[in-house]
């Protein structure tokens, strides 16, 4: 087919048009891409942190760390802890989007309350559940042991595998307020007319749930499961404060590693090193999930 | 027998009364109607026999069992939604199965019913898409199919054939009625489309303000209205409503209005002399030629025939119908005739009751004497 020669009025629109995403694409290539072309650089050196001296190395870096047994442990521990930590979001921000969804008393009142968690500041909230997780004076100890629970003190940061339950539980506590928020928008839109049908058609409130709600949810379950999948994964602030990685490197998860070899062992090259990997696993997730959900959607 | 019976059946959302003191008999294999406008209470009424709302007090039965305490699932009904309500992740066929599974019908025999079903209502192809892939028409087809596929004894359609075009819809008020015919099964259809009511239904229930005001096959509906609001309702055009007088002189009465008088023929024993309405059908108006006078407001060609608004005196309109032929233009005066015979009267007020002699004709049955009775009494 012969090419039709662009009108001038048309060149006119593709200038504008060019000129517009412009300032977009500036940015973007700004913050995005030259930060992580830099570091995807770096990780080839073997740099000092404090004065950013070093020398080329090449893949040495990634050679040594896919080599340490720190590395797969900590991956092993981030796993764990995203696996963990992002079932309990999903289970019981859906349960508490159904309960939000009823008709109950106050019920904006609590779709307010439930946000609570969400907005706090991780280093508050990571402060209150130390106290109440504390071995000596803490009050969940203390209730426990008032109620003949337990007889001693439970150590719930300090030992395995209390703290991985102990920083998992939390996580969970901090960031399903978002689960909440998201499936209930959702709810509201589920036509009434489809849970009528199901009831005549003799389905139970169980059947109902697995047979109208829940295939309803599932494109934004997609969305929540990835984004929340990311942000467990690279969760760094809830962990770092509440076990600082231990008891020794028990809940070390990747960032915490990163955290480590750039600013305690002043290794630059290695933690980018990490960093990069750490993106390409998430990479690889994200692009599996990503396919795995659009064959069962049929597209 | 009566498959289906509301018994007093009252339904409030707090002190508003959707349905109030509701009494209806629909026997075994009949296609009734539901007909009222907006808000009138007929999908409530339908809502309740599907055991999607719970009267407030009354009884409803269908068959032999009072049905107020039974889960829709278990009452032995299928209906279809206005919006269709098909499930979107599953395919035409599991849609269809559905209601079967949750029986726990077994697999082979699932299958078979809803092969059976499919090429009823030829679906046969289509029974790997999925809802959206699909048509309105064709989405329609799939809802009935989920309510036949089971075999129950009551079919409820709130507004089935609303979201599709028009030419669809007359193709499917054709299906349905074979459908109907075919299967001899009880069907309450819920419309606010005159139409649909008049062509489908052996009898029709039009409500207004929660109240059944009128239940009767659709040529008695249209021949002898229980009472005004019916009269108003039913027939396009409308009925002409005039309100005025009626007056006795000796064994006759006359209707008298400022624009028009009449004599009263056919009036039964409630006829008190007072204020009246008057009610005539366009076709009972014969335009061209009579004794009265009116001028030309207006000529709707709807092709085959005209249909002309006339002013008669001051403020009195009257709609009448003509042949497609005729060309009398808008300030034109023509002589009119109002067939006397065909006159219908209606006591004072929005509900008036009708005030005509009963005729004993093959459209007017017993059970429609006796319901006509009863609004008669609400209403006082």
């Amino acid at each position: 087919m012969a090419h039709t020669k662009q009108t001038l009025l048309e060149r006119r629109y593709s200038l504008l048009g060019l000129l517009l995403i412009a300032p977009t694409v500036l940015v973007f290539c700004a913050v995005i891409v030259y930060p992580l072309i830099s570091a995807i650089y770096l990780s080839l050196f073997s740099i000092y942190t404090p004065t950013l001296d070093g020398e080329w190395v090449g893949l040495q870096n990634y050679a040594t760390l896919l080599a340490k047994g720190e590395f797969w442990y900590s991956l092993r521990t981030n796993l764990i802890w995203t696996v963990g930590t992002l079932s309990l979001q999903i289970v019981f921000g859906i349960g508490m989007a159904l309960v939000l969804h009823q008709n109950i008393w106050f019920r904006s009142l609590a779709r307010s309350l439930i946000l609570f968690p969400y907005f706090i500041s991780t280093v508050v909230a990571v402060l209150v559940w130390k106290w109440l997780f504390n071995d000596l004076y803490g009050i969940l100890n203390h209730l426990m042991m008032g109620a003949g629970l337990i007889e001693f003190p439970i150590d719930y940061l300090g030992s395995m595998p209390n703290a991985m339950v102990s920083v998992i539980l939390v996580g969970a506590w901090k960031y399903f307020p978002f689960v909440v928020i998201a499936v209930l928008a959702r709810l509201q839109t589920i036509p009434g007319q489809l849970y009528e049908a199901a009831r005549i058609d003799g389905a139970g409130p169980i059947a109902r749930f697995f047979d109208v709600t829940l295939p309803q949810l599932r494109e934004v379950l997609v969305v929540i499961v990835m984004l929340r999948a990311i942000w467990d994964f690279k969760e760094f602030d809830l962990i770092f404060l509440l076990t600082g990685g231990g008891p020794v490197t028990s809940t070390q998860t990747l960032p915490l590693l990163v955290y480590k070899e750039a600013f305690s062992l002043n290794q630059m090259g290695m933690a980018t090193a990490y960093a990069v990997i750490m993106m390409l696993i998430m990479l690889v997730f994200m692009v599996l999930y990503i396919r795995r959900t659009r064959t069962e959607d049929g597209l | 027998m009566a498959d289906v019976i509301f018994s007093d059946v009252q339904k409030r959302f707090g002190s508003f009364v959707a349905v109030q003191n509701l009494n209806l008999d629909i026997r075994q294999g009949e296609f009734v109607s539901l007909l009222g406008p907006s808000g009138c209470g007929k999908t409530t009424t339908l809502r309740m026999l599907a055991g999607l709302e719970f009267p407030t007090s009354g009884e409803i039965r269908i068959g032999e069992r009072v049905v107020n305490d039974v889960a829709p699932g278990d009452r032995d009904i299928a209906m279809v939604f206005q919006s269709y309500a098909l499930y979107p992740h599953m395919s035409v066929g599991q849609n269809i199965a559905y209601p079967l599974k949750k029986r726990r019908v077994p697999k082979a025999e699932r299958a078979r019913m809803v092969a059976r079903t499919a090429e009823m209502l030829q679906l046969t192809a289509l029974l790997d898409r999925k809802p959206k892939q699909l048509s309105g028409g064709q989405q329609q087809r799939v809802a009935l199919g989920r309510a036949l596929v089971r075999d129950p004894k009551v079919f409820l359609l709130d507004e089935p054939l609303s979201n599709l075009d028009a030419k669809l819809r007359g193709y499917m008020r054709a299906e349905l009625v074979e459908l109907h015919q075919r299967l001899g099964r009880t069907m309450v259809y819920v419309t606010h489309d005159q139409l649909e009511a008049m062509t489908m239904s052996d009898r029709i229930a039009i409500m207004e303000g929660g109240a059944l005001q009128q239940f009767a096959p659709p040529q008695e509906v249209y021949r002898a209205p229980a009472n005004r609001f019916v009269a108003g309702f039913i027939g396009t055009p409308g009925m002409n409503l005039i309100d005025g007088a009626l007056a006795r002189d000796g064994n006759t009465w006359r209707f008298e209005a400022p624009a028009l008088q009449l004599e009263a023929r056919g009036l039964g024993p409630d006829a008190r002399p007072g204020e009246a309405c008057l009610g005539i059908r366009p076709e009972a108006l014969t335009l061209g030629s009579g004794a009265l006078r009116g001028v030309v407001q207006l000529v709707e060609q709807t092709g085959h025939e005209n249909i002309v608004v006339l002013r008669v005196g001051e403020d009195l309109r009257l709609t009448g119908r003509a042949p497609g032929h005729t060309i009398w233009k808008p300030g034109e005066t023509i002589p009119f005739a109002i067939d006397a015979d065909a006159a219908h009267y209606f006591a004072a007020g929005p509900a008036g009751a009708r005030l005509n002699a009963r005729r004993s004709g093959p459209h007017e049955s017993g059970d429609a004497i006796s319901i006509t009775n009863n609004m008669r009494e609400a209403h006082q």
